[in-house]
């Protein structure tokens, strides 16, 4: 209970360290790398905890979506889904694996529904404009899936199941075992559901929507000596979807994807200085099926390396830098693209400055080179004031960058080898607000985004990628949350709220699919070993035509659960109803989501 | 309430009638969109449906026209309307159906679909019976058909097989002339049916994609091929086809970047687009045209001579609503321009 109570704490809000202790900022860092608070003194940084990933979420991205009010956009249930920070769209939001991107280099999206949720023990979601750290895509936002090394001698294991409306399975079992020196947790399951839910005020169902997916993962780690750990992370991804019909159309056809991780990690934490070396290889395949019974298919893959070494030098209790320098070797191939192959190499420095105790600010900058594309000089100021005990103001301005994919410079047909990469100004100023169980942040923002890649229509049926978009996102962020405990009752409630505007510059209007509303609400109540939690999500309308003359509605999301724990918290049985207002929503036109629906969990640890 | 209304709004109308008619052929109007043309849009692929847009010889244009009336939706990818009798034909390629509705009023009449209507393209009408091209699955080459449709039960009463991606069509010299496009793929062919027999005459290699023909009233059919796209890595250059009533083939080749498309043609003379421009051609001419018709450039979706006039339509983004533009073909003078649906991809006149 008392760790989950400090999760959600550090969940709300950054960790702040007003104490200027090397060791601990050095830990931290080494710890959490490019997305460790006090590197990103101006910006917020919230981490979600493994308490609150176990709590039964059916997705990643329907925890996004419930628990920092990010914006999911759903091709149907369990279909390919994307989410948007500040209104940027899908592939300006970076997605990170223990600090290493992750977003397709053929698309340059993460799939949400492509990650199992509970397979890892942290997310880290950093709002704002992240090039200079953490390079390409972080625009809107970046978001990292972390695994978290412990040595202690600990033995555990869990198994979480669910069983759910329209046939819907799913299972997760993880093992850890833990020594002063070693750690191993493996941890694999998976998912499987007919989906076949019936479409509201029509004799349609959502035909075709069958999806079976499967996961396994695994950390492994070696403390070397006080100083040294090595690490390795492995993460399986297995996608076995039909893609189910629309309301005009029906479908016939099937999306298998495939996602393999690897990364090799050593981390050095010394007096002074620390430093890390990560070597990644990452592959994806991508295997479409226009019609499943027939072999008619288009496939395209794509492999890479990478190499990472971040450095942190602390000069003495008031600076610190930061440095790294990082090279990736990506290749592609598929029936559109052939044999493509490119090298980039960047590198980033930044000056880390805490003058007195109450201010700390970082300069940084970045710059890279590669085989095929400029890669554009980047720069970011942030900083943080503490005003009082109570206040908090938090400021950064950085510029930002987004690099074509290989579908965007390489498809056959329309490929564009000639586009050079996004470019993105930002600038935020936020407030933090704690008072005993009150807390409250404000903060607003504004993206300047120039030659964004669009496909357009060139002669005939041809279409071609050209950076021509102009677009400004501007807005304000509020949430607050407050805890407080009676005996034996814990009462748990968050409000959040973001107003965006997302406009085409040229057009002068809302770009498509990015709400100007949205609002989340969570009430959560414990009383001894029982759990009511309780979430309204507003979706605001979204213009899906260009020309805003057409919208989809608005709407009002509702889930609750309860939960009640046994044998000293060995079982817990969970009892979830999704949309509980049968609320008819859209989140993509013409794709309808599921009405109310159910589903039972077991979960046991041994 | 709304009864009421409608039966002041009939008493007034027939008042108004009778005291303007001479009271020897009194004639009331059979609907809303009983003169003027219809433009079909495709509409967002996959995600949303079609809709028809109908522009009025009043000037007055109207949108949507079919779910207004009927409040439904027409379905995915609305390729194209024509027209038999009282009914217009509507054809959904990627819900594969045909919608029956009422040629003047817009009132649903029937939907034409089950196995024997896969993904169909383009429909064209000989009396009492429709041919409908269908690609059938598009990733299968083997399984494509025309569809023969009894117009006055509104049924398919009979399925032909044909090469890979059947889609324009012509009624000329009792035949029905097929343009083998190639669907996802590029085809090289037309098919000419017997209508009698409903039975394939014959196949013939003509020029690559073909993808429009006209027929010039001297018995000859003109196809235009865009030739081979260049992404594929077999680039061809377009064609211009003449074949004649006894199929003797005459080819005009453009030069080897060029793809035409968009063919039509009125009193002996054909249109085309290409490269963004317009170009006409005489179909007693020996040679293709070098120069394009002043003030007509554009890169249009769909392109369609009437009455002098070229309606020549430009998708935009394909996210948002499209225009038509109206020429006069002779002076190359702009006479309009229109706001039409999502993806306008075909003019019709009735």
């Amino acid at each position: 209970m008392k760790k989950y109570i400090t999760s959600l704490f550090l969940l709300s809000f950054a960790l702040s360290f007003s104490q200027s202790d090397p060791i601990n900022k050095l830990d931290e860092i080494v710890l959490k790398g490019s997305f460790s608070p006090i590197l990103n003194s101006g910006y917020s940084v919230q981490i979600i905890s493994d308490s609150i990933l176990n709590n039964n979420y059916q997705s990643l991205g329907n925890l996004l979506q419930n628990q920092v009010n990010a914006y999911l956009k759903q091709n149907g249930n369990g279909m390919v889904s994307s989410i948007s920070l500040r209104g940027t769209n899908s592939s300006q939001t970076g997605v990170y694996w223990n600090g290493i991107a992750i977003n397709s280099s053929l698309n340059g999206q993460t799939d949400f529904n492509s990650i199992a949720v509970n397979s890892f023990d942290e997310v880290e979601i950093r709002k704002g404009g992240g090039s200079v750290l953490l390079g390409s895509g972080a625009i809107g936002g970046a978001i990292n899936l972390s695994d978290k090394i412990v040595f202690q001698n600990k033995k555990e294991a869990h198994i979480n199941s669910g069983l759910g409306s329209y046939q819907t399975f799913t299972i997760q079992a993880s093992g850890l075992i833990s020594t002063d020196n070693l750690f191993a947790k493996v941890s694999f399951g998976g998912s499987r559901s007919e989906n076949d839910y019936p479409y509201d005020n029509s004799d349609l169902f959502n035909e075709n929507g069958e999806y079976k997916n499967y996961n396994i993962n695994g950390v492994f780690a070696f403390k070397i000596n006080d100083k040294n750990r090595l690490g390795f992370y492995t993460s399986i991804f297995d996608n076995d979807r039909n893609t189910s019909r629309t309301i005009t159309a029906p479908s016939n056809a099937k999306l298998l994807n495939f996602d393999s991780r690897y990364l090799l990690d050593w981390r050095y934490l010394g007096n002074r200085y620390t430093s890390s070396l990560k070597l990644a290889y990452l592959n994806e395949s991508f295997t479409y099926f226009f019609d499943k019974d027939l072999l008619n298919t288009s496939k395209s893959r794509s492999s890479s390396w990478v190499a990472k070494y971040d450095f942190t030098y602390f000069l003495n209790n008031e600076i610190l830098f930061n440095s790294g320098i990082e090279f990736e070797n990506a290749k592609a191939d598929g029936d559109n693209i052939s044999n493509v192959e490119q090298n980039d190499l960047t590198a980033y420095i930044l000056f880390h400055h805490q003058p007195i105790s109450s201010f700390r600010y970082n300069l940084s900058i970045r710059k890279g080179i590669s085989s095929i594309y400029d890669i554009p000089f980047v720069y970011s100021f942030d900083g943080q004031y503490d005003i009082s005990k109570k206040f908090t103001l938090k400021a950064a301005f950085s510029s930002n960058y987004r690099l074509p994919t290989f579908n965007d410079l390489y498809w056959e047909p329309g490929g564009n080898s000639d586009l050079n990469s996004e470019k993105s100004n930002s600038a935020e100023i936020g407030f933090d607000f704690v008072h005993q169980f009150l807390n409250l942040n404000i903060t607003s923002f504004y993206i300047k985004s120039k030659d964004l890649i669009q496909w357009q229509p060139v002669s005939g049926n041809i279409w071609q990628p050209v950076n021509i978009q102009d677009v400004s996102n501007y807005g304000v962020e509020f949430s607050s949350w407050a805890q407080k405990k009676f005996e034996h009752h814990l009462f748990l409630l968050k409000v959040q709220y973001d107003y965006t505007m997302s406009k085409d510059d040229n057009l002068n209007k809302q770009i498509i699919y990015v709400p100007n509303h949205k609002g989340n609400f969570i009430l959560n109540y414990q009383y001894k070993k029982w759990s009511l939690s309780y979430n309204l999500q507003y979706t605001g309308e979204v213009f899906t035509t260009t020309s805003n003359t057409q919208t989809l509605n608005a709407y009002w999301l509702s889930n609750i659960d309860i939960s009640k724990s046994f044998f000293k918290n060995r079982l817990q049985l969970a009892f979830k109803i999704n949309n509980l207002l049968d609320e008819n929503y859209q989140s993509v036109a013409y794709r309808p989501m599921p009405n109310r629906n159910y589903m039972l969990n077991i979960n046991l640890k041994i | 309430m709304k009864t009421l209304n409608l039966a002041a709004t009939l008493l007034l109308a027939l008042v108004f009638l009778n005291s303007c008619s001479d009271g020897d052929d009194p004639k009331l109007p059979l609907g809303d969109y009983e003169n003027g043309y219809f433009i079909s849009n495709e509409g967002p692929f996959q995600n949303g449906s079609g809709t028809i847009t109908f522009a009025g010889d009043d000037g007055i244009i109207s949108h949507n026209i079919y779910k207004n009336v009927n409040d439904e939706d027409l379905g995915n990818i609305v390729n194209t309307i024509n027209f038999a009798g009282d009914n217009a034909y509507i054809i959904v390629n990627n819900s594969s159906k045909i919608v029956v509705a009422n040629r003047y009023t817009m009132e649903k009449v029937t939907v034409i679909e089950g196995e024997n209507i896969s993904q169909p393209r383009r429909i064209v009408i000989n009396g009492e019976t429709g041919y409908v091209s269908n690609w059938g699955e598009p990733g299968d080459p083997s399984d494509d058909f025309i569809a023969v449709i009894d117009l006055s039960s509104n049924t398919v009463t009979n399925t032909i097989p044909v090469g890979e991606g059947p889609e324009d069509m012509l009624i000329e010299n009792s035949k029905l002339y097929v343009n083998l496009q190639g669907g996802w793929n590029q085809n090289n062919q037309i098919s000419i049916i017997n209508i009698f027999s409903n039975t394939v005459d014959i196949t013939l290699n003509i020029g690559d994609v073909p993808n429009s023909l006209i027929a010039d009233g001297q018995g000859n059919i003109w196809i235009l091929c865009e030739g081979i796209p260049s992404w594929t890595g077999n680039e061809t250059a377009g064609t211009l086809i003449k074949l004649s009533n006894s199929n003797d083939i005459t080819s005009f080749v453009f030069d080897a970047l060029d793809h035409p498309i968009n063919l039509t043609s009125e009193s002996g003379v054909m249109y085309y687009n290409l490269n963004g421009k317009v170009y006409k051609m005489n179909t007693g001419s020996n040679d293709l045209p070098t120069e394009a018709i002043d003030g007509l450039d554009g890169f249009y979706y769909a392109m369609t001579i009437h009455k002098g006039e070229i309606f020549a339509t430009d998708a935009g983004d394909f996210s948002s609503e499209g225009t038509l533009k109206v020429f006069n073909v002779h002076s190359g003078v702009l006479l309009e321009t229109i706001t039409t649906g999502i993806v306008p991809g075909d003019i019709v006149f009735p």
